[in-house]
């Protein structure tokens, strides 16, 4: 299974016999194959408590900063930072 | 369209929302609305659902209540900036089925990479994943179209120097339309970079004019919205 994380994108600037052998397996399965695994993928982060907020991207057309949250710890609202470094 | 058609084609894994573009007609708000009902849908946030709006290019978006989909974001758009009216989009879509029957109507690959070339960062990448993506799996079947559509939109120096070895003829028909293709055929993967990104940088650019109006509209709907008593 390949790496989780929302909206995760294909690793780029390699080729595909560059790809790890996770990504690999991905592009092989078929695409209604893909749409079953993405399921499952999106019930874990669900149970995980992943949120369906979208990610603030100030970058974005629609971003709005008063009603944009500043995200979840690490992309889980059941995490808060308890401490971090000075970067 | 969006993300779950980047999962489909295999360069996304998972997408936390729904994106829909909807052929514009009372007919169809007909059905959008029943489908909205269905998934017990409300619209969370501006603008408020306007054919009217939609038509100068807005998204709507919903938040779904039903069991089952409780949580879920679904966007609707009728119009994409640079690309063709919906019944052309339409005609050339990749529908899918599964073995119980569903079907899924999802934008070409070639319309999905147009309609990622956004303002956002976060789209790019994935731009590159589909063309990859698109390559790896019909790499072995080329097509004028395909080919043409692979050294228009490859994004790595990678790719498209392997394009270029592969399709001189083709590479060279379109140097006047991507100068970058030159160094491509030389195999200068490093000349290639900064031109890429160049490339990058002005989409973004492109993007950004085309939204600015809609955004001082977004700007405006919300501040109504805040003064609606």
């Amino acid at each position: 299974m390949p790496p989780t994380s929302p909206d995760a994108t294909l690793a780029v600037e390699m080729t595909y016999e560059q790809l790890p052998d996770e990504w690999k397996e991905w592009l092989d399965l078929t695409p209604i194959e893909r749409f079953r695994e993405s399921e499952k993928i999106f019930a874990q982060y669900l149970a995980m408590g992943g949120s369906l907020d979208p990610d603030p991207d100030p970058t974005s057309p629609f971003y709005d900063p008063p009603t944009s949250g500043s995200g979840a710890a690490y992309g889980r609202p059941g995490l808060r930072v308890l401490w971090r470094s000075a970067v | 369209m969006g993300g779950q058609a980047c999962v489909f084609y295999g360069a996304a894994q998972f997408s936390k929302d729904v994106d829909f573009a909807l052929l514009a007609g009372a007919e169809n708000y007909a059905r959008l609305h029943s489908a909205l009902l269905a998934l017990e849908a409300i619209c969370i946030a501006v603008p408020r659902f306007d054919p009217a709006v939609l038509e100068r290019g807005h998204a709507v978006h919903f938040r779904c209540q039903a069991p089952g989909v409780q949580g879920l974001r679904v966007d609707v758009m009728t119009r994409l900036r640079d690309l063709a009216p919906f019944l052309e989009l339409w005609a050339r879509r990749t529908t899918l089925t599964d073995d119980s029957g569903d079907s899924y109507d999802l934008l070409s690959v070639p319309d999905l990479v147009l309609a990622k070339k956004t303002q956002r960062d976060k789209d790019w990448p994935v731009i590159t994943a589909l063309v990859d993506g698109h390559y790896h799996s019909l790499g072995g079947q080329p097509t004028p179209p395909r080919i043409d559509f692979w050294l228009r939109e490859a994004r790595t120096p990678e790719l498209l120097t392997v394009l270029a070895a592969r399709f001189p003829a083709e590479t060279q028909a379109l140097l006047n339309s991507r100068p970058l293709l030159a160094h491509a055929i030389r195999g200068d993967l490093d000349a290639m970079r900064p031109l890429l990104d160049a490339e990058v940088r002005a989409e973004q650019a492109k993007d950004r004019a085309y939204w600015e109006p809609l955004r001082r509209e977004l700007e405006a709907f919300r501040r109504e919205e805040r003064e609606a008593p």
